[in-house]
């Protein structure tokens, strides 16, 4: 299409390494530091050489943990599973609200839709640590304290506005008159919705629900305050590496990267839809 | 299962084997030290059952347990088998890592959760909980002989742990005092002490520093002779946690004192007295001098792993971290040693603050007579010898563990000095702070304070007379000064 | 809703329904919302109350007390003026970084769409687990960081542990963790755009420096106040960065609004000051947002007006 100077090639390819080397060394250092013992780790100066060993995923993984201090019993893949339950389950229920809403506010202008489009965005606000107290008191008499369900409702506080707001953008931007030549055509307006906007939708809805599962994958206090060890995500349970003997940093490595491959793995999976398909209607290519 | 184990841990018992002859017949069968140790443990628990005692009175029941991570809590967890065979009880926990416990702790109290029945806590910790209504006093079982069985030997505790786990709950109240409250029992506890690299101090041809001044010198000297470390390790993070070892201990040792109490029980900042200054002029001299670059980012856990790992030469912490920077998986194992720490060259001994973890019940539990039945196993002698001779169960409250001959061999052997190092400080081990709620607020005021004086921000004269107007400031406004 | 036969009366339920539909859409959002509002007030509650949970007899209600406290407290206007700055820069750097790097990855080649993917991966670092890892990073024994700082020639260079270098270092933290976000909303945006306006441009010859200020700046700005609002709101909320890292010092350094609230709850029991630090962190918070929904809300008007 457009003619690009072999300068401007130059540097763009100068600066999009500085930027992957920016971004993606911390995370290859991770990577590496999961295959070593803390000894090789904690050296000096740091090296790159050195011996990889698989004894911190096994450790993680069968949930024994070898230490100065003898055996500790990990609960790690426990976490990773409360995780991807949280996180997805959380999302889920995001979408099946949020959609729907978001719909109304971009595309059905009503009455007083700012303001309770507003007033949703706005629990987005609240510090977090504001209603944490009070609420494990509420949840203590409605009985949601240490349960799925508790745990599932009180994050939406951090997917719902998320969704919310992105998927509305989407509906909005949308060309109405498509919607509206099926309307005319006879059909009814929830087989329009299901039909029509949200196909269009589609690409919108991923990049905001793929969003709202990594800022719930991230989240660390609400589980920490509401729930029993058994329902901690992985955030809680990579902390018990830090233990009396020093901190396990080849075990804290090995469960960072076992809880990015999953949220990676979806976000490559999506891909198509996150960076290909966010780009709405005109362009054709 | 264990028959023919369970006939050599009973002729052990009885006398009639020797420990080492034991444990060498029970390693011909297959069975490791640590099974081993549970065994022996399940035998003194089957001599427990036998006392008279009506151990099986809350059988059936389940408590709950919240817990940190900690090898106290492993030592517990390998013995717990024997405690739910002993009454028939079940056991159910919840363990937490440090990092996030005490968070766990206060979110589940404060909202009166009945979740738990018992739960770890240190004794600072208990200054808040206490007056909050949310931890009992424990006096009330302890003293009941129909709820306590009589192999329990409360004064075999030591002394001063057990006196600073008792506190009346008047602001600056004397702790362990006689109208005290036992808010919680002492389980395992830390003194603050030496843990130096015997190496790297004889490479700088200086001796093991006897007083502040030598601990300066032997730091700077050990750090110009070494590579790549620096001379001592002490916490210096945004924390009460910087405030209480080392410093503290040190502190002490110099008559100070944090507060004053007046005879009314008013409250006063006493931390700017000419002696303090000069004391935290050398405590910020030594860290600038010879401490951790990133000192002011130094919880516990850098502390220690600089040690284990060969970047410093001393630290003046727990000395219960300096025991496991020794232990297998550091690069620096078997070659650490101990030494009690009296900083002020005109005192007699050591005059270390201590950190104990203890174990308390909550008010809100259901069912506190069943709780207090694991409590007083979990604290008892049984299974404090096990913790400490088959576990890493170090330190031991109780004096019997001490005079234990297996396990001072036991900790001689691998760790030198460390025997000695507790028997000279342990007389004037205990919390050196004046008990009061305020207790967080004004350390981590203190430590941020200690941090501005080591970067140079404010010199010591004057950041310790504006800390002290503005802990006295918050005295009064919380009603206590 | 209803089950009733589909062909039957089409167009009386569409009007009864084109009423009510809106309402009945958002409001299971709202509801479930609301129902965590409940708290929210009981916190207000907590605000304007002397409420320490270790002098529980002492609690009652002092109205304004713990407000008006806040204006003659130096540590508060430190924590204010510590948070400003620190969303200010995070969020500054972050919009900037953030669009080049979606400008730099506008075209949709396939390596482009990898790499995007790929940068996404800090986010997906829960920022807890991230800064331990920096923290050890940072280490000045045997941090990798700090031995490339010294072979850059910054001897001893103590990132978080210095005073002058503290904010410096959990910036970058920062940056690492979330620009990701705004590239992947900015770059989305920028795809999204028509082409039209772009081919008329390149055929008239417009400069293309012109072409970013005039038609791309403008047509992206709805999804920039997006993006920036969203960091905006999280960045004067940041804890657990700045609590893994230092624990808001060295000295008062870092003391910003959540980490004060936060020792002022877990481990100062001061739940009335506390519930009122975080009063006024929510009503900055809300202030803001304001500002950016208006400036949104008319951008898009004016959008849809010319497009």
């Amino acid at each position: 299409m457009d003619t690009v100077s072999p300068l401007e090639r130059v540097l763009r390819g100068l600066a999009i390494t500085v930027v992957i080397l920016f971004f993606m060394f911390p995370i290859v250092w991770i990577f590496l530091m999961s295959f070593q013992t803390n000894e090789t780790i904690l050296r000096v100066p740091p090296s790159v050489v050195f011996e990889p060993t698989l004894t911190n995923y096994t450790a993680l993984i069968t949930g024994k943990l070898e230490t100065a201090a003898g055996t500790l019993e990990i609960a790690f893949m426990r976490n990773l599973w409360n995780s991807l339950f949280l996180s997805t389950a959380s999302v889920a229920v995001g979408l099946l609200l949020g959609v729907p809403a978001a719909y109304a506010f971009g595309r059905l202008k009503f009455r007083g839709s700012e303001d309770i489009a507003f007033t949703l965005l706005s629990f987005r606000f609240a510090p977090p640590l504001l209603v944490l107290l009070p609420l494990t008191i509420y949840f203590q008499k409605i009985g949601l304290a240490d349960t799925y369900v508790g745990l599932i409702w009180v994050y939406q506080l951090i997917v719902l506005p998320l969704i919310l707001w992105i998927v509305r953008g989407y509906f909005e931007d949308i060309p109405a008159d498509i919607e509206y030549a099926y309307r005319i055509a006879g059909h009814s307006w929830f087989s329009t919705f299901r039909k029509i906007a949200l196909p269009l939708a589609g690409p919108g809805i991923a990049a905001a629900g793929l969003l709202a599962f990594i800022f719930a994958w991230n989240n660390f206090i609400f589980a920490l305050v509401l729930a029993s060890a058994d329902k901690q995500p992985v955030t809680v349970g990579a902390l018990a590496f830090v233990t009396a003997s020093g901190i396990q940093y080849g075990q804290v490595a090995a469960g960072i990267v076992l809880s990015i491959a999953p949220t990676f793995a979806l976000a490559l999976y999506a891909q198509r839809y996150l960076v290909e398909g966010l780009s709405l209607g005109a362009v054709k290519g | 299962m264990y028959d023919k184990e369970k006939t050599l841990v009973d002729a052990y018992m009885s006398g009639s084997l020797s420990r080492r002859g034991l444990i060498k017949s029970l390693g011909a069968m297959g069975v490791t030290a640590a099974t081993a140790g549970v065994l022996v443990n399940a035998a003194a628990t089957r001599a427990l059952a036998q006392n008279g005692f009506d151990w099986k009175k809350h059988a059936g029941t389940t408590v709950k347990l919240l817990l940190n991570k900690h090898p106290y809590t492993d030592a517990m967890i390998a013995n717990l088998e024997n405690f739910k065979e002993l009454t028939g009880m079940d056991v159910q926990y919840d363990v937490f890592p440090e990092d996030v416990y005490f968070d766990k702790v206060t979110a589940a109290l404060s909202s009166g959760s009945s979740e738990y029945d018992a739960f770890m806590t240190g004794a600072y910790m208990t200054w808040t909980y206490g007056p909050a209504g949310w931890v009992e006093d424990l006096n009330e079982w302890i003293t009941d002989a129909s709820k306590t069985n009589p192999d329990y030997n409360w004064d075999d505790m030591l002394e001063g742990v057990r006196a600073s786990c008792a506190w009346n709950g008047r602001p600056g109240g004397q702790l362990g005092s006689d109208d005290a409250k036992q808010w919680c029992i002492p389980w395992g506890y830390e003194q603050n002490n030496l843990t130096y690299n015997a190496a790297m101090l004889d490479k700088a041809g200086v001796g093991v520093p006897g007083n502040l001044d030598e601990l300066i010198d032997a730091a700077a000297a050990a750090q110009a002779a070494n590579d790549g470390i620096y001379g001592v390790g002490v916490r210096g993070s945004r924390s009460w946690a910087t405030i209480h070892p080392g410093f503290l201990s040190g502190y002490a040792n110099f008559g100070q004192k944090d507060l004053n109490v007046s005879d009314d029980g008013m409250l006063s900042a006493a931390m700017n007295t000419d002696v303090s200054k000069d004391y935290h002029a050398k405590w910020v001299k030594m860290i600038q001098d010879s401490g951790a670059p990133d000192w002011s980012t130094h919880t516990w856990y850098q502390v220690g792993t600089d040690l284990g790992a060969g970047k410093s030469a001393m630290i003046f912490d727990a000395d219960i971290l300096g025991y496991f920077m020794n232990g297998a998986g550091n690069a620096m194992e078997g070659q650490l040693a101990y030494a009690p720490f009296a900083p002020n060259p005109a005192a007699d001994a050591p005059t270390p603050n201590i950190w104990i973890w203890s174990l308390a019940m909550s008010t809100f539990s259901q069912q506190k007579d069943a709780a207090w039945y694991f409590l007083q196993w979990a604290s008892g002698p049984e299974h404090a010898l096990f913790g400490a001779t088959q576990m890493d169960f170090v330190n031991p409250v109780r004096k019997s563990v001490w005079a234990d001959s297996g396990f001072r061999d036991r900790l001689s052997g691998s760790y030198p000095g460390y025997v000695d190092m507790h028997d000279k400080s342990a007389p004037g081990a205990k919390i050196h702070f004046t008990a009061q709620p305020l207790f967080f607020d004004l350390t981590t005021e203190w430590a941020a304070s200690l941090q501005k004086m080591v970067a140079g921000e404010v010199p010591v004269d004057e950041g310790l007379d504006q800390l002290a107007e503005s802990v006295n400031r918050q005295l009064k406004e919380a009603g206590l000064g | 809703m209803t089950q009733t036969a589909p062909a039957a009366l089409p167009r009386r339920r569409f009007r009864v329904g084109r009423r009510a539909l809106p309402y009945l859409l958002s409001l299971p959002a709202l509801l479930t919302c609301i129902g965590i509002l409940i708290p929210f007030f009981t916190a207000v509650v907590y605000s304007l109350q002397r409420y320490r949970l270790s002098q529980p007899w002492a609690r009652k209600f002092n109205w304004g007390e713990n407000y008006l406290n806040f204006m003659s407290d130096p540590a508060f206007w430190n924590t204010f003026k510590v948070s400003m700055s620190y969303a200010i820069l995070t969020v500054g750097i972050e919009l900037l970084l953030g669009l080049g790097i979606a400008l730099l990855l506008q075209k949709r080649t396939r390596f482009n769409n990898f790499v995007s993917i790929m940068l996404l991966m800090p986010l997906m670092t829960a920022p807890a687990l991230a800064s331990l890892m920096w923290k050890l990073m940072t280490n000045p024994g045997f941090g990798i960081l700090s031995y490339f700082a010294e072979l850059l020639g910054f001897e001893d260079f103590r990132w978080a542990s210095d005073p002058s270098t503290a904010l410096l270092t959990v910036v970058i933290v920062d940056v690492w963790v979330y620009t990701p976000f705004i590239m992947i909303l900015l770059l989305a945006g920028l795809r999204s755009l028509p082409t039209q306006p772009f081919e008329a441009a390149s055929l008239d010859g417009v400069p293309r420096l012109f072409v970013f200020w005039r038609i791309t700046l403008p047509m992206l700005t709805p999804f920039l106040l997006t993006a920036t609002l969203f960091r905006v709101i999280e960045s004067i909320q940041q804890f657990d960065i700045i609590y893994a890292m230092t624990q808001g010092g060295p000295g008062d350094k870092l003391t910003v609004f959540q980490v004060e609230a936060y020792l002022n709850f877990f481990q100062f029991t001061n739940v009335g000051r506390s519930a009122a630090l975080l009063m006024i962190l929510w009503a900055i918070t809300y202030f803001l947002s304001n500002v950016f929904i208006k400036n949104w809300l008319r951008l898009r008007e004016k959008q849809r007006g010319e497009a």
